[in-house]
């Protein structure tokens, strides 16, 4: 199984004094939701953008299925915070842009896009243009268009980050829906604890100065959601309540209270 | 460098980055009540000039040689539309003028908006291009005309090359600020997809910076507009400038201020069109 790897990866901007990251070690296999969370300036977003190929780390290797990480490609679609969407094409048009680089004619990119806006339930949307939409209907968006790529791995820069809670809980259900349905790694940045609590199947804690790894959970609640467990039956369980104690203190650990 | 002048709109900032973009304040159309009030001031305004300018006239405030009425304009206008003004009618004086002015344009696209992108994609570009439009832009177009009439004779690639060489700068520089304003995340986004770099550049950058670059062709045009009696300075049998021109020789006034209303009116109708392409072309601006 292919796997996406990040060893012993340091990153150091230019200009900046100390490492942004150093010498962290993430292994995210196919099926696995990896959630990287932590205080800010803990080099989350560096980690994403080392496996996305857009930052390059100063020592260590950064490989998906074996192969050296050096460019962004589209075994790795990213998903941003703010959709990044191109406001020119109609929702269609943005999911099919990955099809349309490839080449793919008109009308089988149409129906794939449409198929894929079904999926993350935007079906007869297509037409809209992307102003039209609102926050969460952009995100989905986004994460279909990241999905027309055929990537191996998603990387979600904290996707649900400006969605209000509402949509950010019902948001949450078709990440897990999508990660269950196609088959593909995630690796994800978010600030939310219960968020984290909820998607990962594994949880990466990162502290700042220079970032690194203090503690890393194996969580399982989104086995249990794929499993067919109510989302509100999870987040009603002792222990769900009691990972979220666990974690919350790794996140602050060290931190004056 | 000035390059940020040529951008009218209001560039999106981080910080403002709502959850709902509608809700961002200059989504929203102004008051209807205060648009309404300032096209009746305009109104007023434009009532009074024409008061004031016939009241003068009528009084022979001024001598008709200098200060021709209204009246005595709109008269010259029909004449001028009928029988014509130094050997053509007044739409082939006009039809003369925006073809040039439209040459001229497509010469600029052509040549500025590369020139544009280069200088917002690569550094090398911007080294090789921007004293160039700096070094072009400030030259009043009566200083460059008479080397390009020695470098290029007096026919009409001459004229055409004049108001071509002052469109370029707003053409090119608004193409480069539009190119830089360009948002990392979407090239980003657009290359995680797998888009090569020639496809970012297709695909991204050149649809992104395109509200900046229309904006660039509106200053061009009023650029060109300007630029147009002295391209038809010399050796010209055509054209608005050329017909203002021969009448301020032979001081028939009327035929001089019927001339600038005419072009006033052009332009006002070509802004007028380019903000309908605008509104077509690139629906998006200013609401992503």
């Amino acid at each position: 199984m292919t796997h996406l790897v990040l060893d012993q990866v340091s990153v150091h901007y230019d200009g900046q004094p100390a490492p942004a990251v150093e010498r962290v070690s993430i292994d995210i296999a196919k099926d696995d939701f990896v959630v990287l969370v932590g205080r800010s300036g803990c080099g989350k977003t560096s980690l994403l953008n080392v496996a996305a190929g857009l930052v390059q780390p100063v020592r260590g290797r950064a490989t998906i299925g074996g192969r050296p990480i050096t460019a962004p490609g589209s075994d790795r679609a990213v998903v941003f915070q703010n959709d990044a969407l191109f406001p020119w094409l109609t929702a269609r048009e943005n999911v099919a842009f990955a099809l349309r680089l490839r080449g793919v004619g008109a009308a089988e990119r149409a129906r794939t896009a449409d198929d894929l806006l079904a999926l993350v339930k935007l079906d007869g949307a297509g037409d809209k243009r992307i102003w039209e939409l609102s926050g969460g209907m952009r995100q989905r968006v986004g994460l279909a268009r990241a999905l027309a790529a055929e990537p191996q791995f998603l990387l979600l820069d904290e996707p649900l980050g400006a969605l209000d809670a509402l949509t950010r809980e019902r948001m949450q259900t078709t990440l897990l829906d999508l990660w269950t349905a196609s088959q593909v790694g995630v690796l994800m940045v978010t600030h939310g604890i219960d968020e984290a609590l909820v998607l990962a199947t594994r949880i990466i804690v990162l502290a700042p100065g220079p970032g690194r790894v203090v503690r890393s959970f194996e969580a399982g609640f989104s086995r249990r959601y794929a499993a067919g467990e109510a989302i509100r039956s999870i987040k009603a369980d002792p222990a769900f309540a009691a990972a979220r104690g666990e974690l919350t203190d790794a996140i602050f650990e060290g931190e004056a209270a | 460098m000035t390059v940020t002048s040529y951008t009218e709109r209001p560039r999106r900032s981080k910080v403002d980055d709502g959850a709902d973009a509608l809700s961002v304040p200059w989504s929203r159309p102004l008051p209807r009540r205060s648009r309404v009030s300032a096209r009746v001031v305009s109104a007023i305004t434009i009532l009074m000039v024409l008061a004031v300018w016939t009241v003068s006239a009528r009084l022979q405030l001024v001598s008709p040689v200098f200060l021709p009425s209204p009246v005595a304009v709109w008269n010259k206008f029909v004449v001028v539309a009928r029988d014509g003004f130094v050997d053509a009618k007044l739409l082939q004086h006009i039809a003369a003028s925006l073809w040039r002015v439209f040459a001229a344009l497509i010469v600029a696209i052509v040549v500025g908006v590369p020139i544009g992108l280069a200088i917002g994609v690569s550094t090398i570009g911007r080294g090789l291009f921007d004293p160039l439009l700096e070094f072009l832009r400030p030259i009043p177009p009566l200083a460059y005309l008479p080397l390009i009439i020695i470098w290029f004779g007096i026919g009409e690639p001459s004229k055409i090359l004049v108001i071509a060489v002052a469109m370029l700068a707003p053409v090119a520089l608004s193409t480069a600020s539009g190119v830089r304003g360009v948002s990392q995340e979407r090239i980003n986004a657009a290359r995680s997809l797998g888009a090569t770099q020639r496809q970012v550049i297709r695909h991204v950058t050149l649809p992104s910076a395109l509200p900046s670059i229309l904006t660039g062709l509106r200053i061009a045009l009023g650029a060109g507009w300007s630029t147009l009696v002295a391209a038809e300075l010399v050796a010209a049998t055509r054209g608005l400038g050329f017909m203002i021109q021969s009448a301020a020789q032979f001081l028939v006034t009327d035929v001089v201020v019927m001339g600038i209303l005419v072009i006033a009116a052009i332009a006002f109708v070509l802004e007028f069109i380019i903000r309908r392409i605008e509104r077509v072309l690139v629906p998006w601006a200013g609401r992503e």
